[in-house]
């Protein structure tokens, strides 16, 4: 028996061509006027002294970075946003991946409702949908009521993590079921039948088949919410009241409160930086194991 | 015994029957062709058998083992899907090797029995690579491999070289051929090329709108066809209509727009019902217009209206009369042009009269 056709079908080359990278140029321009050139800016500020009588001084110094980094609270804080948000990405990831399974294997008609279903959360305003979540989760809320009168003790679901987590998976889960339906769509249906055939049952196929396949959508759905939720503001300053600290409250109450730009701006540099290694180190992990797709 | 037993099997999907009411039976080391157009229900039938589907009505026998309701990985199928569905995020022997996994083999016999296949299938070499790596023949062979490591009580193959091109199929077939009987194992081989299923199956299936119309071996379903829709669909077969005037047994006398003919037939067909004369074109001969005739040959007299060189045959089109166009296949060395008067000759023994419209 000899093979007749060694050597695997050449990759495609991808055809260079200088006009279809003009077509950036509208994205990039967007990014740097709004995102690059506000970044300079604040790495800009967050070296400056900070004053009383103006928002900073111009004179260079290091001092809102030493300060900072010497200061425990900075850390615990920091601490405390990258738990919730790691928190909310996996409670979302759990919650997503049946439903975005459901999505993607669903008739062409089911999906379309579906789909609407799914972003609904995100048809709402945040502030409207907030008050909502604090009209059920208060102590004298929907939730507690109720508990009460089947003479269960109120349950304390606001002004703590518990709130700030409903209220952030709630918002967030969409992102996540839309990243992971995606590749799941993109899944051959027959390679779970081939497992099944092969002697796999249903849980097996899932673990050695479809979740690795959906890893990139997994991947992807994991660093959208788990960096929506480490800079969200509303949720958790009125879910978490004056209870939850996370980065982002503190920065802006640095900042006008403290009237402290130049110690806000150093604060969300080092935010920045810690969740650029965060997320890096996550992808590099990820990448690795679904290296083969 | 039966390896495969399918007992009055019917599979609705809302109100349309894919399969209606199919009953089969696979001998032990049996290779059967499933054989229709598409849509005509096969791959629901093989999808029933490896768990795929549930039928509406009926029972699905491996071995004497009743597996109608069976979950798939309780039913030891080795599959061969037309896409070959090889795990992309798998190497070539981890594709092969998780059929074994899944049955709690041991590591090193896991590696053990997966090298022999690969060496079997011609894949030593190549057994780090991912799919995507491979070429079209070299898929199909992993799949292959994928299927029979874990001696699987019957095979299922759906259209397995539906997608290589037309030389790499033709051995393929061939390499099936030789493994299926090299295991010894029972196979159901789903496909719409006839030539495929004629070339490699001991019997053959033909399916039709969900509806079985023959089980037989091929030269049976090539020669002596069920149903116009049988003889059409196998091969090239010129229908020529007509009356049957006598018969007796399997022999029947036919008029025809080109006269009488004598021929085989079915042997439910009786005197006076309109009648299908089924007659390959390879089986008809051409000849000179006065020529005598041979010894109970039957003979037609007509024009050639086309002429189509085929290689390694001539394709005639010959106007016998009253819009009735034969196809005659003859020898390249024919000498006949278009517009020549000849006289189109066949044995009765070659040709099948089928009734009408039919089953």
């Amino acid at each position: 028996m000899t093979v007749t056709h060694a050597g695997a079908p050449a990759a495609r080359a991808v055809p260079r061509d200088v006009g279809r990278h003009l077509l950036i140029i509208p994205a990039l321009a967007v990014l740097t006027v709004f995102f690059v050139l506000p970044y300079l800016n604040l790495a800009l500020i967050s070296l400056m002294t900070p004053s009383h009588r103006a928002p900073y001084l111009r004179i260079l110094t290091l001092g809102n970075y030493t300060g900072l980094l010497r200061d425990p609270f900075t850390w615990q804080v920091i601490w405390h946003t990258l738990w919730i948000g790691a928190a909310t990405t996996v409670v979302c990831l759990v919650v997503s991946y049946p439903l975005a399974y459901h999505l993607a294997r669903a008739s062409r008609r089911l999906r379309g409702v579906f789909m609407v279903l799914v972003i609904s959360p995100l048809l709402v305003g945040v502030l409207i949908r907030t008050y909502g979540w604090m009209i059920l989760l208060q102590d004298t809320g929907l939730i507690n009521q109720l508990l009460r009168a089947f003479g269960l003790r109120g349950a304390p679901l606001m002004y703590n993590n518990t709130g700030v987590l409903i209220g952030l998976v709630h918002v967030f889960v969409p992102f996540m079921v839309l990243s992971i339906a995606g590749t799941i769509q993109s899944i051959d249906p027959e390679l779970e039948f081939a497992s099944r055939s092969l002697g796999a049952g249903a849980w097996r196929t899932f673990w050695r088949v479809v979740l690795p396949l959906s890893l990139p959508g997994v991947l992807a759905g994991t660093i959208l919410v788990f960096v929506l939720t480490v800079s969200s503001y509303v949720i958790p300053s009125l879910l978490g009241g004056f209870t939850v600290l996370t980065v982002p409250l503190l920065v802006v109450r640095t900042v006008t409160e403290l009237f402290n730009w130049p110690g806000g701006s150093a604060f969300a540099i080092i935010f920045f930086l810690v969740t650029l290694v965060v997320v890096g180190s996550y992808v590099r992990a990820m990448s690795r194991a679904s290296r083969p797709l | 015994m039966a390896q495969i037993t399918l007992d009055h099997l019917t599979k609705r999907f809302g109100d349309a029957a894919a399969v209606q009411d199919l009953t089969l039976e696979l001998g032990s080391g049996e290779l059967v062709a499933l054989l229709g157009p598409s849509g005509c229900g096969k791959t629901t039938t093989l999808r029933m058998i490896a768990g795929f589907e549930t039928p509406t009505e009926g029972r699905v026998r491996l071995g004497d083992l009743d597996v109608t309701d069976a979950p798939p990985e309780k039913r030891n199928c080795g599959m061969v899907f037309q896409n070959y569905a090889l795990f992309p995020h798998l190497t070539v022997e981890q594709n092969v090797a998780f059929g074994l996994e899944m049955r709690g083999v041991g590591r090193t016999e896991v590696r053990r029995r997966a090298g022999e296949i690969l060496d079997k299938v011609g894949l030593r070499g190549l057994s780090g690579r991912y799919p995507r790596q491979l070429s079209g023949g070299q898929q199909q062979r992993t799949a292959l491999a994928r299927a029979l490591v874990i001696n699987p009580s019957v095979l299922l193959l759906d259209e397995p070289l539906a997608n290589l091109d037309a030389k790499l199929r033709e051995e393929m077939r061939f390499f099936i051929r030789s493994l299926q009987q090299e295991f010894h194992i029972t196979t159901l081989y789903v496909t719409h090329d006839q030539a495929e299923a004629l070339v490699l199956a001991d019997r053959v299936a033909v399916l039709m709108n969900g509806v079985l119309q023959q089980y037989d071996s091929p030269e049976r379903v090539y020669q002596r066809p069920r149903s116009a829709a049988v003889a059409g669909f196998i091969g090239l077969t010129n229908l020529i209509p007509g009356r049957v005037r006598a018969c007796a047994g399997d022999r029947v006398v036919l008029d025809t727009a080109g006269g009488h003919v004598s021929s085989l037939g079915d042997a439910s067909l009786r005197e006076g019902a309109d009648a299908l004369l089924s007659i390959r074109p390879e089986h008809l001969e051409l000849g000179r217009p006065d020529s005598s005739p041979e010894d109970g040959r039957n003979r037609m007299r007509g024009t050639i209206r086309e002429r189509t060189f085929l290689g390694a045959l001539i394709d005639f089109r010959v106007d016998v009369g009253r819009d009735l166009v034969l196809r005659v296949q003859g020898r390249v060395s024919a000498s006949e042009r278009v517009g020549d008067a000849v006289a189109v000759s066949f044995d009765p023994a070659a040709g099948w009269v089928l009734p009408r419209g039919g089953t």
